[in-house]
């Protein structure tokens, strides 16, 4: 079955493995072998992707992360910072977002109206999470309010699971979006760039409402001191379910938005939690500016490392915020008295 | 709980555990599901301690117990040892002492930060068992082989297989577990760490290192969960990866919530709902995969409605059956009743301990050149100020003349811009408000800083275990009845403070003249050689300040007292002399007579005064 | 008594009722359970695993722990439905389980099978958790599991450990019968050496000698040791590894990974992600223009790979275990094809095929031994006899329990060429077995013992 290699033309390996049948060496994420003609530099055994097109690459990749998060992050933080309720069922209402959009989608082939769906649909679970449940907590101790979105987040989930079943859906791209833009030294896909713009957009708007507008400025102030607040005679509460709404939002709109990037599944919003609280951390709790730096931030740690070593790609995003926590202990835009 | 006999709970615990194999077959449960449930329950007994008793909440226990699990699962598979048991201790002892690092980084940050930082470490933790050292630890696939325990006693061999055998070598852990927990509940340390879930900052001023014991309870917490992963791996003859998951972690929070969190029972009844709820819905109502959603739903709807989980709705639900009647709410009349007793000799039986450093006479403290700058506002601006020692001294001043950010700097809890504090003849800037407490300075706050979920007796007690013990001591396993002193000082506040009456109950249901008391009392309890009291008469009535004052002057007997208030008539009728504050600044200072008469004090606090 | 962490001995902490209470306790139940070791029974055959408690009623337990939640939640409900069609076919005495094994009559040795399933999760530690049950509890004689490699691996130990007897699911890695195979494990399909054995010559024949590959990897055993295979029997042709992305178990998002190797100048792509992880990189593979620049191989196939993508399985290489066209050369497959369609309405994929013949397999050597004796159906399936299947004739290999079956080469078809809804696959090549198998030392297997 195997002939006689001729040695001629075996080129040169670096580094090659000898077969061996231990197979624990395998197991080792490090080992890039690169042939001679690709540029590399060597690190023992290791030899690393860098080279220009791939760093750039990765940049541009981590940027589009970036938003992503960032988009989501906002959310929870400004519901973290405004209720003080640390919202673990925020990874299911991406995931929401993103079936309630594909729903629409098969229904009625617009892609627009999909994102409008997904959005809204995610609201209104917000408002009514806090209407029904969320407003019952607030005179018990923090940890039930995070117990029990943690878990409604489950239930969200499993949901789901039930009406969907375990099989990934796939939102196709907008065809304005859809294909491949050349950017001289790479391909992206062009819906990824898309997304770029449209979240910029959206973080925009909610930039906007947020600072612009008096209901923006009540919520702000609701961040700072809900007590006071609602001392001078305006309705905690209405603004609280607001805000949960649009925190919901925020989550839901983005989770539409990236249906067409990943394929939907149940599970997807339990990765994205994970990361949204790194991101609300390293910014700094309650703060919109924070979430939006942070996610940028961890978008490119993610991307930039994965250029090394994909596995160590979301360890480096937990040692940095940890770094971060270290030096500054309320993270990069936070203030003190926020936990 | 009202402890009727000694040792109840241990007791019904160790009937409970030899029982159970015969019951517990016949309610549906397979040998193998409630060996799970043990381990299970013995991994929360740690972390209930940790979150229960001292309110951290940590979503990375996973780290431990996957640590502990995997050196014992090592040393048992791969590296031959041949004892089970010890290698499970050493299992232990690697998660404590791994746990003891991290918990250096993680307990700088306190709650969401914290919580954050514990996930950080256990997805760091899986990621570091899956790829650097997989070599040892078989990576993905874990570590398989792990033999059962057995014991050679000289005449016989007990040899423990699977099921029911195995049930009666991890009953045996489950209750050691126990018993050493409710021995440390029960201690000192116990009662510390309760207060310092309630009120972390009150616990640290009246001179206990919360830090330390927040450390000891995570490392403590981290041993149940080491030991416990090892049983795991014993259970399985397999250590899972999935031991270092964030799903662990989770899944363990949410037993001790279902079972009720502070019970140190909680997690086992939890698990045991939780298992056999996965194994009920998936095999006997065949749901397949929906068996999560039902279980997501049960847990949604027990959080919402049983406050303190299922153990805390069994709780409510016997009290609701045995003592029907509501207790009184509290009213002004009766808190006024208790000064029915007279004063009288009780005060000069609380003379604080002679400390070390104490000179009897002279001054007591002297603040020079004191000063404090936020920015560019100047709260205290070179402030110099001596007190002697028995002096009852008052500090008056109008609104934002910076009379509370004085005395916080006098008891370290921030420090001055510029200055120099003697105590003692000590230099004390810029120790820390523990460190001052203990050497007998300390304050009762203007906004009441009690432990709200403790009862007054507990509250004191707290307050009197910092005297007598120093700031920090590891003495999990000590009778609180053995510590000698302990109750008389108790006692002797209580009195002095008028609480007598009243000792078991919890401080939310006290009316706020008692609760003002008991402020009082806890700072107090510390025996203090100087006391601050800041607006000690604040928000109460007429008669209730009648009342406070005669108790300060009773106090002041035998120590050196300070009193800031805005209540002149009296402040003048308490202290001997008065100092006034204006804009950061020592405007006068003198007996009440001469502040009385003072020009200048009179336009400060008037604006002028019409000739 | 053990030992405590207490500083002043066992009397002060407990009281010392309840020690004696306890203690009384302990020392009965131990002598219940015979915890305490005695002089061994004087029996023949003394009772072994769940022998033979497990096969006294007229019905025997199989326990399965497939993967109904998670990353491979659509191939392990396939497998599920293979299994459920052996079982009901094994109990009525179906013709073509008789066509394999020829001494059924209904049921395995006259008694009915009954399956219970549980959801691993492809977790090891949840399959492990529901077999542990299955065994002690419904007293099963066989188990399967797998889909996922690790949790093969883990209930290998565990049957070992056990002694019940296990007959694996899906799984690729060469592991499963290489370093950690068992005494009590046995493996019907293919897996990383043979795959890559096989495929190797039709690779080269179709793009040639000296080409950069760059692999695709999941973190785990199956995944490592596939590209291992792959890397070493591709190596004599001169194929040289540009890069390796090694991703996790059910990652979201290849995007990364995929631009790494866009970057790397291969010429092939060759990915091992299977189940969803599969679907997904290769989906953005596409939206990354790398399956513009390179060709795709995969050469572990996926059930449903070519539906769940879309059409982006044309023109791709791969090597599964079954594919139904193979009907047209086997009657018996034919047969299978029928049935199950017949039962569920699809054709089947490799994954369902696998459960179906292990199970029927195991039936015929239980048969054949005459009792359901673990050690005794051991040493069936290591007479290596020559036993149908549903690709023709096949045996056991006694040094590590693997079938030795062929391998079939399948080529994506263009859409023009699909003749119906499934026809997603051209059959290339039908490998035999015998050359693919690596020698039966070479991963480091060495069997347990029987008892």
């Amino acid at each position: 079955m195997r002939s006689a290699a001729s040695s001629a033309t075996i080129p040169e390996i670096d580094a090659t493995q000898a077969p061996r049948a231990d197979h624990c060496r395998q197991r080792r994420f490090a080992y890039f072998h690169i042939n001679v003609i690709a540029k590399g530099r060597r690190f023992g055994r290791h030899i690393v992707m860098v080279n220009w097109a791939n760093f750039v690459s990765q940049v541009f990749n981590g940027l589009a992360l970036g938003a992503l998060l960032a988009l989501i992050s906002s959310g929870l933080t400004i519901i973290y910072g405004t209720l003080g309720v640390l919202n673990l069922a925020h990874g299911a209402m991406f995931m929401l977002g993103g079936y309630a959009g594909y729903v629409a989608y098969t229904y009625t082939g617009s892609f627009i109206v999909a994102v409008a769906a997904g959005s809204l649909f995610v609201a209104l679970v917000g408002i009514l999470m806090e209407r029904i449940i969320i407003r019952h907590f607030y005179d018990r101790p923090h940890e039930d309010q995070l117990l029990v979105t943690f878990g409604l987040g489950i239930v969200f989930v499993e949901l789901a699971r039930l009406v969907f079943g375990s099989q990934s859906q796939i939102v196709p791209a907008p065809p304005l979006f859809a294909g491949i833009t050349s950017l001289g030294f790479m391909f992206y896909p062009t819906y990824r760039l898309a997304v770029v713009g449209i979240i910029a957009v959206a973080l925009t708007v909610l930039f906007v409402v947020l600072y612009r507008t008096r209901i923006g400025m009540i919520v702000r102030a609701g961040i700072e001191d809900s007590v006071m607040v609602d001392a001078l005679g305006i309705n905690v509460y209405r603004v609280f379910m607001i805000v949960f709404g649009i925190g919901a939002m925020a989550a839901g709109f983005a989770g539409i938005v990236n249906a067409p990037v990943v394929s939907l599944t149940p599970g997807i919003g339990d990765d994205i939690l994970v990361q949204t609280f790194v991101v609300v951390v390293i910014g700094g709790v309650g703060s919109f500016p924070g979430a939006v730096l942070g996610g940028l931030i961890a978008g490119e740690i993610i991307s930039i490392t994965s250029m090394f070593n994909p596995g160590y790609a979301y360890v480096m995003l937990f040692a940095a915020m940890t770094v971060v926590l270290v030096v500054r202990p309320y993270g990069l835009l936070g203030t003190k008295g926020r936990e | 709980m009202p402890k009727r006999r000694r040792y109840l709970i241990e007791m019904f615990t160790a009937a409970g555990l030899i029982v159970a194999p015969f019951i517990l077959p016949h309610l549906g449960f397979a040998p193998n599901t409630v060996n799970r449930i043990l381990v299970w329950g013995l991994f929360g007994i740690g972390f209930d301690i940790l979150f229960g008793y001292c309110g951290l909440l940590s979503f990375g226990q996973s780290a431990f117990f996957g640590t502990g699990g995997f050196v014992a699962a090592y040393l048992l598979t791969r590296a031959g040892f041949p004892n089970v048991l010890l290698a499970l201790v050493i299992g232990m002892i690697a998660a404590a002492a791994v746990s003891y690092l991290v918990g250096l980084v993680a307990l700088r940050r306190t709650g969401i930060y914290f919580a954050m930082i514990t996930v950080a470490i256990a997805e760091v933790f899986f990621f570091v068992e899956f790829n650097p050292l997989s070599a040892f630890t078989g990576g993905e696939n874990g570590l398989p082989g792990v033999p059962m325990p057995s014991f050679n006693l000289g005449f016989a061999t007990l040899r423990f297989s699977d099921g029911w055998s195995l049930y009666q070598f991890l009953a045996v852990c489950y209750f050691i577990g126990i018993v050493i927990a409710l021995r440390i509940v029960r201690s000192p340390v116990g009662a510390i760490l309760s207060a310092i879930r309630d009120n972390p900052l009150r616990a640290q001023a009246i001179g206990h290192n919360i830090h330390g014991y927040k450390l000891a309870a995570f490392v403590i917490a981290a041993a149940y969960a080491g030991f416990a992963g090892g049983l795991l791996g014993v259970l399985q003859a397999f250590m899972p990866p999935d031991a270092f998951t964030f799903e662990t972690s989770g899944q363990l929070v949410m037993q001790t919530a279902i079972g009720g969190i502070g019970t140190l029972f909680g997690p086992l009844l939890g698990a045991a709902v939780w298992l056999f709820l996965q194994d009920f819905l998936q095999s006997a109502l065949n749901l397949g995969a929906a068996w999560k959603l039902v279980l997501g739903t049960v847990f949604v709807l027990l959080v919402t409605f049983l406050r303190r989980g299922l153990i805390g709705g069994l709780k409510d639900l016997y009290e609701l059956v045995a003592h029907p009647k509501k207790p009184a709410e509290p009213t002004e009349a009766a808190s006024l009743s208790d000064f029915s007793a007279a004063a009288g000799s009780d005060a000069a039986a609380m003379v604080p301990h002679k400390r070390a450093a104490d000179r009897g006479s002279g001054p007591i403290l002297q603040a020079s050149g004191l000063s404090k700058q936020y920015g560019g506002l100047r709260a205290n601006s070179d402030i110099n100020f001596t007190v002697n020692h028995g002096e009852l001294r008052g500090i008056i001043g109008p609104n934002g003349a910076g009379k509370s950010t004085f005395f916080k700097m006098l008891t370290c809890e921030i420090p001055p811009t510029s200055g120099k504090i003697l105590f003692e003849g000590r230099d004390i800037t810029g120790k820390s408000v523990t460190d001052v407490c203990q050497l007998g300075l300390t304050k009762s706050y203007q906004v009441n800083q009690l432990f709200t979920e403790l009862t007054v007796r507990q509250n004191l007690t707290v307050a009197v275990l910092a005297d007598l013990r120093g700031k920090f001591r590891l003495d999990l396993f000590r009778d609180p009845e053995s510590i000698p002193g302990l109750k008389e000082q108790v006692e002797q506040t209580l009195q002095l403070v008028r609480l007598a009456g009243r000792p078991d109950t919890k401080v939310s249901d006290l009316a706020y003249g008692e609760k003002r008391r008991l402020e009082i009392g806890l700072a107090l309890a510390t025996s203090p050689s100087l006391l601050l009291l800041d607006e000690p008469l604040a928000g109460m009535s007429p008669q209730e300040r009648q009342e406070t004052v005669k108790l300060l002057k009773s106090i002041g007997q035998g120590r050196t007292m300070i009193v800031i208030d805005h209540d002149m008539d009296a402040l003048f009728e308490l202290a001997e002399r008065v100092t006034v504050l204006q804009e950061g600044r020592v405007l006068v200072e003198g007996t009440p007579d001469e502040i009385k008469a003072n020009p200048a004090v009179q336009e400060a606090y008037l604006g002028g005064v019409l000739e | 008594m053990t030992k405590k962490i207490g500083d002043r001995g066992i009397y002060s902490l407990v009281s010392r009722r309840s020690l004696l209470q306890g203690g009384a306790g302990l020392i009965g139940g131990t002598m219940l359970s015979g915890g305490i070791s005695r002089p061994a029974l004087a029996a023949e055959m003394p009772p072994i695993g769940t022998w033979p408690d497990g096969s006294k009623g007229d019905s025997v337990f199989i326990g399965a722990s497939v993967p109904r939640t998670g990353t491979y939640a659509v191939q392990g409900e396939d497998e599920l439905k293979g299994y459920q069609l052996a079982v009901a076919h094994i109990n009525e005495g179906n013709e073509l389980v008789k066509q394999i094994s020829p001494k059924t009559k209904k049921g395995v040795l006259g008694k009915q099978l009954k399956l219970g399933v549980a959801d691993s999760a492809a977790k090891p530690n949840e399959a492990v958790q529901a077999q542990q049950r299955f065994i002690s509890e419904n007293k099963a004689v066989m188990i399967t599991g797998g889909t996922s490699s690790a949790v093969a691996v883990a209930l290998n130990k565990l049957a070992q450990r056990e002694k019940v007897l296990f007959v694996c699911g899906i799984s690729g890695s060469n592991d499963t019968t290489g370093k950690d195979c068992v005494r009590y494990g046995f493996r019907q399909n293919f897996f990383g050496q043979t795959a890559a054995a096989a495929i190797t010559p039709v690779l080269v024949k179709a793009f040639g000698k000296n080409k950069k590959v760059a692999y695709m990897t999941p973190d785990y055993t199956y995944g490592h040791t596939v590209t291992k295979s792959m890397q070493d029997n591709t190596a004599t042709d001169g194929w040289t590894t540009v890069t390796d992305q090694v991703s996790p178990l059910g990652a979201p998002d290849f995007s990364s990974y995929l631009l790494n190797v866009a970057n790397s100048g291969a010429d092939i792509l060759v990915n091992v992600n299977w189940g969803h992880d599969a679907v997904l990189s290769i989906q953005q593979a596409k939206q990354f223009g790398v399956l513009d620049k390179m060709k795709l191989v995969v050469p572990y196939q996926v059930p449903f790979l070519a539906r769940e993508t879309g059409g982006l399985m044309q023109g791709v290489y791969a090597a599964t275990d079954y594919w139904w066209t193979l009907e047209d050369k086997f009657p018996l497959a034919k047969m299978f094809n029928a049935a199950f369609e017949k039962e569920y309405g699809y054709k089947p994929e490799w994954g369902a095929e696998n459960a179906y013949i292990s199970f029927v397999h195991w039936a015929r050597m239980v048969e054949e031994a005459g009792s359901f004796y673990p050690p005794e159906v051991i040493k069936v399936y290591e007479k290596e006899e020559t036993i149908p299947s549903l690709v023709g004739d096949v045996y056991y290999r006694k040094e590590d329990h693997q079938c030795v079956r062929p391998v079939i080469i399948v080529k994506g078809k263009e859409q023009k060429d699909m003749k119906g809804k499934e026809d997603y696959y051209d059959i290339v090549e039908i490998v035999p077995g015998k050359g693919l198998m690596q020698k039966p030392d070479a991963f480091g297997c060495q069997l347990g013992d029987y008892t």
